[in-house]
């Protein structure tokens, strides 16, 4: 079979073999993907009726388009072989992985939530699996469960069961047919067939499975697992399995079907009730720790080495800057900054061998644009601000919200998104700054409408293999794109859902409250508006609904992963008027499937009475690997994961309340800091003043000056 | 004789003034928008602390000719007397 082709499949490898048939590793010659084949044993071979309701079965299954699910894209007949054509799925199969010991509850709980939600949508499609069982089901090396088998399993094993043994005595296959019947339901073994209430007892078995190492029903025979099915209670689990899962495994495991939970999604929110009641009661001592951080009193500055990671803070009330080495473990604080300031914006500049840091600070007395070179000892503060309106635009700076650097081709670009929504750029290193006009003159712009923060514009996302195209957001205002570095810009909303308008899908006008793009992944774009998460997969053109399973898509802040362009975080908020985090707790939601599916992040994280509110850029991913993950709170909390989220610590408690957090990694703090550039412009000799004498200061006054 | 002009500068700004609190304008300028540019020129780093790019005294910030706030005296056109003091004074602000 090895190196035939079956249709345009290419036979690689064989994977394994089972009761229905051989799985080997194949390769679409067409779509050039890797795929699994599974060949269907000559001698289990189907009747004509039975063949079509494979086919039919397989169709269908084929429209689950699920994470947790693995996908079955075709099946096929060529030359008498008939075949299943499936997603292939790397990982060990979760009865491996169960051992005699069983595993954690927390490992059961994550696993139950995500086989529950696979559930959720098969039934919701009217798909049976029929055949739920821990062989089935594969979890992959980042803990990503996937079922199997959907729908064709136990239609080809039922046939297969009918054909060559009708009743559960077969001395021909034992380890098949039993290893099936312990996961059937009692009215399965009546005969009354299996419904969507049957897989959720076979949820039960496989959960029983998975937290103790054994199967509730069991038996030497045939018979005596059967009658232990139909007669029998499981024997109890106490600890470790927390009470909450045990009780959820015996509302799956009644013997009478009414009495089960009547749906999957049930299943899944009570384990997921469990899960954080897992979490609550085994992370009770962290909240109560000190944080891991030496607070250094007045201004004192950290000491940075080369390797070392760094935390930009900005808070309403000035700046921090926050040290650790590639543990991240410990940090320690340097600040504040600009007492009394609000830090909006802060960006790190490593390009061309600097250490280079930028702050906005706005009070009372403007907003400027401040760096420093050597880690906040000396930060500049320039006699005018660089970042300034036109006399003919009519408007003056209220915010700078965003600074973000060029492309690594472009050392010197720097762009800054302000308020009132404008796109400054500079080419000189932030020396001098211009209005872009091309945006700023957008007939659109006089019908953008202020957002809670004011109209801002506050991300901007430049592509970085088109030298012409960037993207800016606007509250609200929504996305606009240019494609001939700014002198045109076009608005990219389609699908974006304005909840505030009579008009739920206008042009433009979204409150979208930001954007992320992974640099490998430049045509695809996430979105976080206000109310929707969102995708484009073609450069913002279309937008999709990806709010897949998070407990609700309002949100502020959203992180990309830096190296995995699937992965994505945000922190869901309750509701517009509220705009706290959901039911009191701490969550940040994480997709590695670019939203298909999002799972909560809670370990280490209050979860209960933490009403909590994550700004837009408070979160802030680094470049180590694992990554790891940083966000502060409007009560001035500072959370980071240096696991990519799994676990969480409080860094540091009592902050002004935090806008914005950025992270660097130090490549050599050691390299002097690049010269500024000489400042080649002069628009103090533009001011109306300039031409005149110069005025005279008294005697006195002179005097002090010397 | 002329006689100076004097304005105040509050703390946070007197970096920019190297450190003076008062200064003393040897003009005689009729304006506070006169009295200001002339400001400007001998501290440059004043102006945009005080006036937005657009011109405009910044919202939070008060200024006083003698006891009179300029808000209610014609702002920039408000007339600067002989031997005037301005007062440069930041708005108490909440949170």
């Amino acid at each position: 079979m090895i190196g035939q082709m079956l249709g345009h499949y290419r036979v690689v490898a064989k994977i394994g073999e089972g009761g229905m048939g051989v799985v080997y590793r194949g390769h679409d010659e067409v779509l050039h993907r890797d795929v699994a084949l599974k060949v269907v044993k000559k001698d289990s071979r189907l009747d004509p009726t039975a063949g079509k309701n494979l086919l039919q079965e397989a169709r269908a299954s084929s429209s689950l388009a699920h994470p947790n699910i693995c996908t079955i894209y075709e099946v096929g007949e060529t030359n008498g072989e008939l075949y299943i054509v499936m997603e292939l799925v790397e990982g060990k199969s979760l009865r491996a992985l169960i051992g005699e010991m069983g595993l954690p509850a927390e490992s059961v709980l994550r696993y139950g939530v995500q086989i529950a939600s696979a559930l959720v949508r098969a039934h919701d499609k009217g798909i049976v699996h029929r055949d739920l069982k821990s062989a089935n089901i594969v979890v992959t090396a980042d803990g990503l469960v996937k079922v199997l088998d959907f729908g064709i399993a136990k239609r080809i094993g039922s046939e297969v069961s009918q054909g060559t043994t009708l009743m559960f005595d077969s001395q021909k296959e034992p380890s098949t047919v039993s290893g099936t019947l312990t996961y059937m339901a009692p009215e399965v073994l009546r005969g009354e067939g299996a419904d969507f209430r049957s897989d959720l007892w076979a949820l039960g078995v496989v959960l029983y499975e998975a937290a103790s190492g054994r199967l509730p029903f069991a038996g030497r025979t045939t018979f005596e697992v059967s009658s232990a099915i139909m007669r029998e209670m499981p024997k109890p689990l106490g600890p470790p399995v927390p009470a909450g899962l045990w009780a959820v495994i015996q509302r799956c495991l009644v013997k009478e079907p009414m009495q089960r939970y009547r749906r999957a999604g049930e299943v899944q929110a009570a384990l997921e009730a469990v899960q954080s009641a897992v979490i609550v009661s085994s992370d009770a001592g962290v909240d109560r720790s000190a944080p891991a951080t030496t607070v250094l009193h007045g201004v004192r500055h950290v000491q940075v080495k080369k390797g070392d990671s760094l935390l930009l803070v900005g808070t309403t009330k000035g700046a921090f800057l926050l040290q650790s080495n590639a543990q991240r473990k410990r940090w320690k604080v340097g600040g504040p900054y600009f007492h009394g300031q609000a830090v909006y914006a802060m960006a790190y500049d490593g390009r061309m061998g600097q250490h280079r840091i930028w702050a906005s600070t706005q009070s009372i007395w403007g907003t400027l644009l401040r760096s420093t070179d050597d880690f906040g000892k000396s930060w500049t503060n320039p006699q005018e601000a660089a970042i300034r309106f036109p006399s003919d635009s009519g408007v003056s700076l209220k915010n700078i919200w965003q600074i973000t650097l060029g492309r690594p081709e472009e050392p010197n670009v720097l762009y800054c998104g302000v308020e009132p929504a404008a796109l400054f750029e500079s080419h000189d290193s932030g020396e001098t700054w211009s209005l872009m006009r091309g945006l700023f003159d957008h007939p659109h712009r006089h019908r953008w409408m202020p957002g809670n923060g004011g109209l801002a514009l506050h991300t901007i996302v430049v592509d970085p293999t088109e030298s012409q195209r960037m993207y800016v957001a606007i509250s609200a205002g929504g996305v606009y794109r240019t494609d001939d570095g700014g002198n045109n810009w076009t608005p990219q909303n389609r699908g974006v859902r304005v909840m505030f308008m009579p008009n739920k899908y206008p042009e433009f006008g979204q409150c979208v409250h930001k954007i992320v793009m992974h640099p490998n992944r430049p045509e695809r774009l996430f979105l976080q508006n206000h109310w929707g998460l969102y995708r484009s997969d073609d450069h913002g053109e279309n937008w999709n609904d990806i709010a897949n399973g998070v407990p609700s898509d309002f949100g502020f802040a959203m992180v990309m992963h830096p190296r995995n362009p699937d992965c994505v975080y945000v922190v869901p908020v309750e509701s517009d008027e509220f705009r706290c985090t959901c039911d009191g707790r701490l969550r940040i939601y994480r997709t590695r499937n670019a939203g298909a599916s999002w799972e909560a992040l809670v370990r280490g994280l209050p979860q209960k009475g933490a009403h909590e509110t994550i700004l837009r850029d408070a979160m802030t991913a680094d470049s180590h690997d694992p990554v790891g993950i940083y966000f502060g709170t409007r009560s001035g909390k500072l959370f980071g994961s240096s696991d990519e989220g799994r676990t969480w610590q409080k860094i540091l408690e009592g902050l002004p309340p935090v806008a914005c957090i950025r992270s660097a990694v130090v490549e050599d703090a050691s390299v002097a800091a690049r010269p500024r550039l000489r400042k080649t412009s002069s628009r103090a000799t533009s001011s109306a003043t300039s031409s005149r004498r110069k005025p005279r200061m008294t005697n006195k006054s002179r005097k002090k000056r010397r | 004789m002329i006689v100076p002009v004097t304005v105040y500068i509050p703390a946070p700004l007197r970096e920019f003034s190297e450190g003076q609190s008062k200064v003393e304008i040897e003009e005689s300028p009729a304006t506070l928008a006169g009295a200001l540019a002339a400001l400007w020129i001998l501290f440059p780093g004043l102006r945009d602390r005080i006036a937005t790019e657009q011109g405009e005294i910044r919202q939070h910030i008060n200024i006083f000719i003698g006891d009179e706030d300029v808000r209610f005296t014609g702002g920039l056109a408000s007339r600067v007397p002989a031997g005037a003091e301005i007062s440069i004074v930041p708005s108490i602000t909440g949170g």
